[in-house]
């Protein structure tokens, strides 16, 4: 009797094991990492009658009830490949990003172009436009004092770039992913040597231009995740993130830091 | 006679509230719902678009009628329209060049990114991770710049975003692309 026992306390822990494979696998394909014939759906039905005689609980009810149920997202998942596949719209996915790979970007270009027709629309007057507008316009000086304004500034004649003009604007160079990825990994090495990492110490340089390039390069870290800017008082670290999720997220909000000339 | 010139200038009142009602932007998209337009021109307003159609191919604009994902909306009035998931737009009917599109505001690596994505979605029924499709941007654009041009075609509607990271042809790639166009195009291109 109690080897019967054993024998069915083990069926049902791997039925309950193999069920919630199933589910991850379905899951898998829903959220189309997996191809759906990926799943052999007739093997995941027979493993659902194979198990179902030893449910006892609901909560096992309810599983087996989840696998069927993701099991015939899968066939309807099969089905609609099995449509698009026949349609004019299919193309083998691989052979698709080979193209993209080696197109040129106006080859690319034009091909979207070929087939684009944007939308036309017109901007009109709104109350909140007419209130901008009305702001914009209490706000601003009067003409002979804004003359006056430009009069005071130092201007200066267009002349050619140099080199290192062009080196430090990013024109000419190291590539931008190189000098962000050469950044990261050096905040992560004063990072780990000592377990903070101070905003300002990490940003400033004797050089003002080199400041705020290292600025402007630790804004785009902090937005893409892959370092997080924490604010305690006036102190502002920085403390690189251990699973960057490398998007931007939608909620963020802009944490504007002016950097003056004497700092 | 009299009875002829009552329904010209009947339909060319209405005509104008039309062009209206799809030119100016009053929400966050542009165009107009279905059921803004019945309300708006009566029950035959198909009628009075078809002729506004007819104008507008004289100046290469068409009107798009592009059916939408979200389910009910409430009216002014309080009114539910449910089921009326229809977009009614402008759109241009012929093409752009590449120097148009430039003056328009585009760069020709930000419209090479987007053939890009919409043909790769396309090849994957319409929806595919976000991560793979940064990973093939970034193969030619830099992983930097995927990132960002991703960005921009959700912010833009160009594409769409679920909670689980997923990424799907957008409603106004729907409304502006032709996709069998873009994907016989792809398939023509010679290496």
């Amino acid at each position: 009797m109690s080897e019967k026992n054993q024998v069915k306390r083990g069926s049902y822990a791997s039925g309950r094991r193999e069920l919630k494979e199933i589910v991850e696998t379905c899951e898998a394909i829903s959220e189309r990492k997996f191809n759906p014939f990926f799943l052999d759906v007739r093997l995941g039905v027979e493993t659902l009658r194979q198990y179902f005689p030893f449910w006892e609980t609901f909560a096992d009810h309810c599983l087996d009830a989840h696998t069927l149920n993701r099991l015939s997202e899968v066939v309807r998942l099969q089905n609609t490949q099995l449509k698009f596949q026949s349609s004019m719209l299919y193309a083998d996915p691989e052979f698709i990003a080979r193209k993209i790979d080696r197109m040129s970007e106006k080859r690319l270009a034009e091909v979207l172009l070929q087939s684009w027709h944007p939308l036309s629309e017109m901007e009109q007057l709104t109350e909140q436009t007419l209130v901008n507008a009305i702001n914009y316009w209490n706000a601003l000086l009067p003409i002979a004092a804004r003359w006056k304004r430009r009069e005071h500034m130092d201007s200066k004649q267009p002349s050619p770039a140099s080199n290192d003009t062009l080196i430090g604007l990013g024109i000419r160079g190291e590539d931008f992913d190189q000098q962000l990825t050469r950044l990261l990994d050096e905040l992560r090495d004063v990072y780990k040597s000592s377990g903070y990492v101070g905003y300002w110490n990490f940003i400033r340089r004797p050089e003002y231009q080199e400041t705020v390039n290292r600025a402007y390069l630790v804004s785009f870290l902090v937005t893409y995740d892959y370092v997080k800017l924490h604010v305690h008082e006036d102190e502002l670290s920085l403390v690189p993130t251990d699973q960057p999720s490398g998007k931007a997220k939608p909620s963020a909000t802009s944490f504007p830091i002016p950097i003056p000339r004497s700092d | 006679m009299q009875d002829k010139e009552t329904a010209q200038n009947f339909y060319s009142d209405r005509l104008k509230r039309a062009i209206h009602l799809l030119l100016f932007r009053r929400g966050k998209m542009p165009g107009a719902k279905e059921w803004e337009l019945k309300e708006k021109l009566g029950k035959n307003f198909e009628q009075v678009i078809e002729q506004l159609n007819q104008l507008l191919s004289e100046l290469d604009l068409e009107i798009k009628k592009v059916k939408e994902s979200s389910s009910m909306e409430t009216t002014q009035e309080g009114e539910i329209h449910p089921g009326d998931m229809t977009r009614y737009y402008i759109t241009l009917k012929g093409s752009l060049g590449l120097k148009e599109a430039k003056m328009i505001g585009w760069r020709i690596d930000n419209l090479a990114a987007l053939a890009a994505s919409i043909a790769y979605l396309l090849s994957k029924q319409g929806k595919a991770p976000r991560e793979d499709l940064e990973r093939l941007l970034s193969n030619k654009f830099g992983k930097w710049k995927a990132v960002t041009l991703v960005d921009v075609f959700l912010r833009t509607g160009y594409l769409e975003e679920d909670d689980a990271g997923v990424t799907s042809i957008g409603w106004r790639t729907q409304s502006e692309v032709d996709l069998k166009t873009l994907m016989t195009k792809m398939a023509e291109v010679k290496l």
